[in-house]
């Protein structure tokens, strides 16, 4: 309708309703094209070739020697690994918390709303200044020791960072700082999308909270739990930031594997092999997740 | 369940708090209070010395104004750019609109390192290594679908009568868009804008490969971090919070103001 004040529609000759759409839908392929294009050469192109570099060698043969290499380097497979490790330790608490929190902030009371906006902070917050408050937090003579040595929990500093395992969970934790609210928000916005009479008939019929809880709350939540595991799954395969800050060189995932295969030992091949597979990953989630919701919706 | 909630909250608003507390903390505190074995929880003494070494120093405010120009400039054309796609998208068909904007998502979630490294690779080439403007063409492709998501929902929300009651009174499509379209939809371009400057303003992935030595703050905050001087890390991350916790408190009033819009039109 909007693009009916084209000037040609004017000259009645012009004006049938053939032209009429025909104008309309170039005026909105007009208002969508920079911006595809735009994406499509800042994106797609970049992929793809990343994609073909990681299927040539250095002396531009085809085949996948990258990938070989890769494979066979120790520190690639820790880099899935931890990356592997990191998400579902990361997601994990972040669902736990954002659930947890979300069901204590359901009602709407103006107390619950302040809390919600204090909940909200670490969101705006950026990931190096995160990172940068973690470090203090977790170093050996950093917050979190003094605050469990004056506990009495220990008697000798922690080294957070210092073996594999404990870099993973400082990691996650750190993770789940910063984007737990996002997955809190997820979820509230689930919640406040379930009827209130579906309780107020269980409550009738003499189900226990636990049960309300079981059978209500956690089935009609699924799919906002499905979209919030989506969307943070694939922030956490592409972890970056954090643990390059938290931990230097110690804790390789997918990500500062490429950065480091890149910009360190000036392999772009290698770095282009692992920055794929990490996509695959990515791609392998996704899909997964249209699946999963398509079938629910399908369900419904 | 109930008697745990109160808690539960308390102990998550304090994790939430903690770590600006402690770098707020440190940026103000006396060496002595935090190089030691027991690093005080509570300020015993405020010292401006980091802040003013940090100012003093002159290593802040070229990243300062790299990262504004590119966050701002960024913000622009993700405007200029979504703004006429979000506009076509709400006359598409619904099944259609979902598709575009699912799209759009699906290129949000590729790995940065598998684009960074192709763009470094042509930049360099064409001398926009290092540059604001490169940067800015780089973060554009991340914005772009936050951009056009936001404002395909606000000028969703705008009833089609009242362009349709615009037309008959005789405003062109230009005329529409500057007197009725942009001031309903406002409070959704004001957040759009908002998203698109902070993830331009806290980029770190593209920043690092696009930067050889002129650096954006995030990587400023990363270099001092690096170096190991808490003091100078902690002046430069609360710089760095500070638009942020600005910002943030604007849009979740924008926010607010946009899903109340819709409930009342």
């Amino acid at each position: 309708m909007k693009w009916r004040h084209h000037s040609l529609t004017l000259v009645p000759a012009f004006n049938t309703p053939r032209l009429r759409s025909l104008t309309r839908y170039a005026g909105l392929c007009l208002g969508l094209a920079p911006l595809t294009l735009y994406l499509a050469a800042l994106t797609l192109v970049p992929v793809s070739s990343t994609l073909l570099l990681s299927l040539q060698t250095p002396q531009g043969d085809w085949g996948l020697a990258a990938y070989r290499a890769i494979i066979s380097h120790y520190q690639f497979g820790e880099a899935v690994a931890n990356t592997l490790l990191v998400t579902a330790l990361g997601l994990g608490l972040e669902l736990a918390l954002g659930l947890a929190a979300a069901l204590a902030l359901t009602e709407r009371r103006r107390a619950l709303g302040w809390v919600r906006i204090a909940l909200l902070v670490p969101l705006g917050v950026p990931t190096i200044v995160a990172a940068s408050a973690m470090r203090y937090i977790f170093g050996t003579v950093g917050y979190l020791n003094e605050v469990l040595y004056r506990l009495g929990v220990i008697d000798l500093p922690i080294d957070w960072t210092g073996s594999r395992w404990l870099a993973v969970v400082t990691v996650a934790v750190a993770d789940a700082w910063k984007v737990t609210p996002l997955v809190m928000l997820i979820l509230l916005a689930g919640l406040q999308a379930i009827p209130r009479q579906l309780y107020e008939a269980a409550r009738t019929d003499g189900a226990t909270p636990w049960q309300q809880f079981r059978r209500i709350t956690l089935p009609l939540l699924r799919p906002a739990i499905t979209m919030a595991l989506i969307v943070r799954g694939v922030d956490a395969f592409r972890i970056f930031a954090l643990p390059l800050a938290l931990t230097g060189r110690n804790l390789p995932v997918l990500s500062t594997y490429a950065y480091v295969e890149y910009l360190e030992y000036g392999n772009p091949h290698t770095a282009a092999a692992s920055s794929t597979l990490l996509l695959l990953m990515i791609l392998v989630a996704v899909a997964a997740y249209l699946k999963l919701a398509g079938r629910e919706e399908a369900l419904r | 369940m109930r008697s745990l909630r109160v808690p539960f909250l308390l102990v998550m608003v304090l994790f939430a708090a903690a770590p600006l507390y402690g770098l707020l903390k440190i940026s103000l505190s006396p060496p002595g209070e935090v190089m030691t074995a027991h690093p005080t929880l509570v300020p015993h003494g405020i010292t401006w010395r980091h802040w003013q070494r940090v100012i003093e120093s002159g290593q802040i405010g070229a990243p300062l104004r790299k990262s504004l120009l590119v966050a701002s400039g960024t913000t622009a054309l993700a405007l200029l750019l979504a703004g006429p796609a979000a506009y076509s998208l709400v006359q598409l068909p619904l099944r259609w609109r979902y598709g575009v904007l699912i799209g759009l998502f699906l290129c949000r979630m590729l790995p940065e390192v598998s684009v960074a490294m192709p763009i470094a690779v042509v930049f360099l080439r064409w001398g926009l290594m290092d540059t604001a403007l490169g940067l800015t063409l780089a973060h554009l492709p991340m914005a772009l679908p936050v951009a056009a998501w936001v404002l395909t929902t606000a000028f969703g929300n705008i009833p089609r009568d009242v362009e349709e009651a615009a037309a008959l009174d005789g405003c062109n499509l230009w005329r529409t868009l500057a007197y009725v379209i942009i001031p309903l939809a406002l409070p959704g371009v004001i957040v759009a804008a908002l998203l698109v400057w902070l993830l331009s303003w806290e980029e770190f992935v593209l920043a690092t490969y696009l930067t050889l030595g002129d650096k954006t703050m995030p990587l400023q905050v990363y270099y001092y971090l690096y170096q190991g001087n808490a003091f100078v890390t902690a002046v430069a991350a609360v710089i760095m919070t500070v638009p942020v916790l600005l910002l943030s408190a604007l849009l979740q009033r924008f926010i607010r103001e946009t899903s109340l819009a819709g409930v009342v039109r």
